[in-house]
């Protein structure tokens, strides 16, 4: 059983996430600022919490502020961000703040569960937009490329060949078959990938995060 | 009461000889011009009562509506060309009566003189400023005149007696005289600030509103969108919608026009209107203008990913230094070249004629797993 906590501020959008959710997920409570949400994670402990991005409350940072705020549960609580946009200003810096991926809130609610419960299992949940962004921020498409396994600037060839395939569309299970590699080394790249998108110091990644009020 | 009511409108005409005011009357009266014009110098001799009159009715008319609105006022009269004349009249006077020694008369001269050269400068920015008949080189030619005036006049009053009246006299004229020089400068670095300063309360409006919408109504587009179902008609007003809003929004984010990704996500969005479908348009690398025959050919993949798969359709468009690929794939049923009959000319023409043609190779094929990719590639235009 994976425990749910849904935080958005609109209470139209968080009862109809919770009736669309699968039956697998039990919603174990709602917050909708930024100050009830860090409370609420702290109480209840749940599995997968479905962020908002943007999100009224404490000091206005929204999604990325609970995140700071509840830095230290990061281990056991996973946050999924759920944003109105998948613009890389929005996307970006929750995840640099600790979101394990983020969906949009276009997504239907099996889109939704999906992400959830890959999230709970310890996977990142990349978007094709958010792919792109990253082949953009690490110059992927310029060229550059990572020489040892832990440089965070840049990715290695094969990070760079699932994220493309994943920008072009693809699910991890076809990524992994059209790579001839299993899907957990997909998952394990794209969390590589993740992990580098939250360390790196690359100048772009810095930008949005100082542009957010991150560092 | 009726006479009254027919007459014409009191209002300045926008090309006149000095303010307008004259023709103004002169309509408004059903005079002829010249009468008023000599009514006025007439005037002028009752104590000046003309030129307070005429200086009344300039303030106080309002201008002839224009078809523009924004029509310019031109006045044929060089007003600040007589003005930095009159200015140099006075320095010529100054001097006289110094060789005279009437000093008092020396000091209301110069008084006079920067009056003047400083009222031609003011009227070379303001009112010329605007007026398309006046060259830029007109107004440096009087400014520049009204700085040897000005300099002349502090020359003479400093030269002419030693006092420390006349000398703060003499230093307010050449500091007068580098103020016109700089006046110019300061003119436009004050509009600057002033643009610029609307500008920015105009740009925090804007993220204001747009703010106030993000958090309200495109939520709810999004929640209309996921309640009614990805494909469905009511979530494709919704998301067509959605995607108005947010470039009306974001306008300054959007590249130009003849960028390539964003001439695909506006095809995604016509064809999303027609077809039960969702494109998603992903980008990565620098923009780059579109070429006709590979946004043709991208079109022509999107449509048939629409008409024949449905779904969602995923567009992936990456520009690097030396190529530009397009990827479009569907989840549809597939399809496959060999069987295709000869007059489906979507696939064969449209997409990989038009590719070869323009340079480029195109690939359509089933990939990994269900559905159809089309490959667009072209190599970089080499100059």
């Amino acid at each position: 059983m994976t425990s749910v906590l849904i935080v958005d501020d609109h209470s139209i959008f968080r009862s109809g996430l919770r009736a669309e959710l699968d039956a697998g997920l039990t919603v174990v409570g709602e917050a909708a600022s930024v100050d009830e949400a860090v409370a609420r994670i702290e109480a209840l402990r749940p599995s997968v919490v479905l962020l908002d991005v943007h999100l009224p409350g404490g000091a206005g940072g929204g999604g990325a502020e609970v995140l700071t705020r509840s830095a230290g549960l990061l281990e056991s609580v996973r946050f999924l961000a759920l944003s109105v946009s998948d613009s890389a200003e929005d996307v970006v810096g929750v995840i640099r703040a600790g979101a394990r991926g983020y969906i949009t809130k276009g997504s239907s609610g099996a889109e939704v569960s999906a992400a959830v419960v890959a999230v709970a299992s310890g996977d990142a949940v990349f978007s094709p937009r958010l792919a792109g962004f990253v082949l953009d921020a690490f110059g992927a498409v310029a060229g550059e490329r990572a020489e040892r396994s832990d440089e965070l600037d840049r990715l290695s060839a094969r990070e760079q060949e699932v994220m493309r395939l994943i920008a072009r569309g693809f699910s991890y299970k076809e990524v992994a078959s059209e790579l001839f590699i299993s899907i957990k080394t997909v998952e394990t790249h794209v969390s590589a990938v993740l992990r580098k998108l939250q360390l790196s110091s690359r100048h772009e990644l810095t930008v949005w995060a100082q542009q957010r009020k991150l560092l | 009461m009726t006479t009254a009511s027919a007459r014409p409108p009191l209002l300045r005409p926008r090309r006149a000889l000095l303010g307008g005011v004259s023709v103004a009357l002169a309509v408004h009266l059903r005079w002829p011009v010249r009468v008023v014009r000599i009514a006025f110098v007439c005037l002028v001799f009752a104590g000046g009562a003309g030129i307070l009159f005429y200086l009344w009715l300039w303030a106080l008319t309002p201008l002839e509506a224009s078809a523009d609105g924004v029509a310019p006022v031109s006045r044929r009269t060089p007003v600040a060309a007589l003005l930095a004349a009159l200015a140099a009249g006075f320095v010529v006077a100054e001097f006289v009566v110094s060789a005279d020694g009437r000093y008092t008369a020396v000091n209301l001269a110069l008084l006079a003189t920067i009056a003047l050269a400083g009222s031609a400068v003011a009227w070379t920015l303001t009112m010329d400023g605007s007026d398309p008949t006046r060259s830029a080189r007109y107004g440096t030619v009087v400014r520049t005149a009204a700085t040897v005036v000005l300099l002349l006049a502090g020359l003479v009053v400093l030269l002419s007696r030693p006092s420390a009246y006349n000398a703060v006299l003499g230093v307010l004229a050449i500091v007068a005289a580098a103020g016109v020089l700089l006046a110019p400068r300061i003119v436009t670095l004050w509009t600057d600030l002033m643009t610029e300063r609307s500008a920015r309360i105009r740009q925090e409006q804007r993220a204001e509103i747009a703010a106030h919408l993000h958090d309200s109504v495109l939520q709810t587009l999004a929640l209309i969108q996921t309640r009614a179902g990805a494909s469905s008609e009511v979530a494709r007003i919704a998301r067509a919608q959605e995607r108005e809003l947010r470039d009306w929004l974001f306008a300054e984010d959007v590249p130009s026009a003849a960028d390539l990704a964003t001439e695909l996500r506006e095809i995604a969005a016509i064809i999303e209107l027609d077809y039960a479908v969702r494109i998603e348009v992903v980008t990565a690398g620098a923009p780059v203008v579109a070429s006709a025959a590979l946004v043709g050919a991208a079109r022509e993949a999107m449509l048939n990913a629409a008409r024949h798969a449905g779904g969602e359709v995923s567009v992936y468009v990456e520009t690097t230094a030396g190529a530009i690929d397009v990827f479009v794939r569907d989840r549809g049923p597939g399809v496959d070249l060999a069987t295709l009959p000869d007059d489906r000319l979507g696939i064969r023409e449209s997409i990989i004629g038009r590719m070869t043609r323009a340079g480029g190779a195109a690939t359509v094929g089933p990939g990994t797993g269900p559905g159809t990719e089309v490959h667009l590639h072209l190599e970089a235009a080499r100059d």
